[in-house]
């Protein structure tokens, strides 16, 4: 990874006080609904040329978060700005024109893509109808970026042609070639053997256009690892850690789980509903002062804000 | 608590696809009671060998050399008798002879629940039915298929739920129940960790050792997570492209 973010350039994306209710409708019409509470509270910013990892566990609140971010789904309180603009709130019309600088890389790349169009027409119809450019420049444009992922010889293959791996390079081209802002990654290596995972990240963080930042959602805390300047670790629906693995080891103890989940006992208890969520089954809420951790829910303490936050009552104390 | 006799002898298997060899000479042994890892880059053929051990082919020409004999159930035998280089034909007649052996000495424990439980039948039906794959019935069905349910963490009355009334998690541990039910000498595990994110991968992997200790069973598990094999397995059968070899680990 050479990439270096642009600390001091204004944020690609700035997240303010996210909140994510769903409702969630019972068995019957006249059941009661309850209320999920997807985020509660997420913030962070991403520097210009900054990749960040999502990570977490399956219910952790990643996807919607991401999803927020690229205004697929409307927070119910927060704010998100994009490039300096406010991105929440807008209708479909206005944000129309600027999705195209915010780029989604699908997880299943096959449904993706059209079982009818090579891989060449995938990239010149994104971007002649997203890109808006003219037919021959989006036809040089997509051919030399298809070029650059390896797919030079395989322009005119049909997805069913190709293998899983060109088949999220073609997902990737049509991505990159529209020289995104931002590119938010859902799972992308997900199903993928660990040799081909590596050349999956290989191509999309090694093509991000210049000063664009990129979410990477992700379970495998190895590439978290190998490719991302910052780790967001979240924990229902709030982020616990944030840290540069450059910089800094995670201190959470949840994170630490995460982290490495056969260093120590696996969580068996619920999490806890007041107070911090990771109450009943951590290690170090007993070295922390009365009950602060099942009364007050602690939230990331700005240590050293650019390279580690902390969500932790035992840490802070 | 390792058996002397093992459950599955592999010699020299070695299997074609029409341009090129998918696994070349691989020889193993499982034993039962023990945790037998199966690992290799992507390719080097650990589906088509788990699959192989389970008598079932459908490559062809497919099996071209090699030995296969389940010690314990019967040391004489060789399975592959007839059937290598005899192409799809020959390696069809296997899958019918064979067919009693997959499910009561072979037990398959698949990646996604979803795809192993019958969605219209409930769990308890469906472990009935395993259940009955066993060469000596309990005497007490129902009594048996609550400590079945036990075992695998789930309380008594999921045994009337259909599998869309379990949870995600739930629906897991009711596969892992169904799949040891009829009491498999050996479970074959094909990446059950695939897609889920790092705690509960460690949470379903030692569920899955657990039950098949508790009930006496080998597992053959592959899986491309150095973590997992490193802390529960206790043989390692290493693919490397095109070569196979066996050695213990700790």
């Amino acid at each position: 990874m050479n990439r270096e973010p642009d600390v001091d350039a204004p944020p690609v994306v700035v997240v303010k006080g996210l909140v994510k209710t769903f409702v969630q409708s019972g068995a019957w019409p006249w059941s009661e609904s309850r209320d999920v509470h997807a985020v509660r509270g997420v913030d962070f910013t991403i520097a210009p040329g900054e990749v960040v990892a999502l990570v977490g566990q399956s219910g952790s609140g990643k996807t919607t978060v991401s999803r927020i971010v690229l205004g697929l789904e409307e927070p119910t309180d927060g704010e998100v700005w994009l490039d300096g603009q406010r991105w929440d709130g807008l209708s479909e019309a206005e944000r129309r024109p600027k999705r195209v600088n915010y780029q989604y890389v699908p997880q299943d790349a096959m449904g993706a893509l059209d079982p009818q169009q090579t891989a060449l027409e995938h990239v010149v119809e994104t971007l002649t109808v997203l890109g808006g450019r003219a037919a021959d420049d989006a036809q040089r444009e997509a051919v030399s970026m298809l070029e650059n992922l390896g797919l030079g010889q395989r322009l005119h293959a049909l997805p069913r042609e190709m293998s899983g791996g060109e088949q999220r390079r073609v997902t990737l081209a049509r991505v990159l070639a529209l020289n995104p802002r931002l590119v938010v990654a859902d799972e992308p290596t997900s199903g993928l053997d660990p040799d081909r995972r590596e050349s999956v990240l290989q191509d999309l963080i090694g093509n991000l256009p210049e000063g664009a930042g990129c979410i990477l959602v992700t379970h495998d805390m190895s590439e978290a690892r190998a490719w991302c300047h910052r780790i967001f670790a979240m924990l229902a629906g709030r982020i616990i850690e944030e840290v540069d693995l450059r910089a800094a080891e995670p201190v959470h103890p949840y994170a630490r789980i995460l982290f490495d989940p056969w260093s120590g006992p696996l969580p068996t208890q619920p999490l806890a509903t007041a107070g911090c969520p990771f109450r009943p089954d951590c290690p170090k809420a007993e070295e922390v002062e009365g009950d602060r951790c099942g009364a007050d829910e602690p939230s990331l303490s700005p240590a050293d804000p650019r390279t580690h936050r902390v969500a932790c009552h035992a840490v802070k104390s | 608590m390792s058996d002397q006799t093992p459950l599955v002898v592999m010699d020299g298997l070695t299997i074609k696809a029409p341009t090129r060899t998918l696994v070349d000479g691989v020889s193993f042994e499982i034993h039962g009671g023990r945790v037998t890892a199966l690992v290799g880059p992507s390719g080097a053929g650990k589906s088509l060998t788990a699959r192989a051990a389970m008598c079932v082919l459908d490559v062809d020409p497919g099996l071209v050399a090699g030995t296969l004999r389940f010690p314990a159930l019967d040391p004489a035998v060789d399975w592959y008798e007839g059937v290598r280089g005899g192409g799809m034909s020959a390696q069809r007649k296997l899958l019918a002879r064979t067919r009693h052996l997959r499910g009561a000495y072979f037990a398959y424990s698949p990646q996604a629940a979803s795809s192993a439980l019958n969605p219209g039948r409930t769990i308890g039906r469906q472990l009935a039915m395993a259940i009955g794959r066993r060469q000596t019935p309990p005497n007490d069905l129902s009594a048996e298929i609550r400590r079945i349910l036990g075992q695998v963490g789930l309380q008594p009355w999921a045994s009337g739920a259909l599998p869309g009334e379990l949870s995600g998690g739930m629906a897991q541990r009711a596969a892992l129940a169904v799949a040891v039910a009829p009491k498999p000498r050996l479970v074959i595990a094909d990446e059950p960790e695939t897609g889920l994110d790092p705690v509960l991968r460690r949470a379903v992997v030692e569920l899955l050792v657990r039950v098949c200790k508790e009930e006496g069973a080998g597992l053959l598990l592959i899986s491309h997570h150095k973590d997992t094999v490193r802390r529960i397995a206790d043989d390692v059968i290493q693919l490397k492209g095109q070569h196979g070899e066996t050695g213990g680990t700790a």
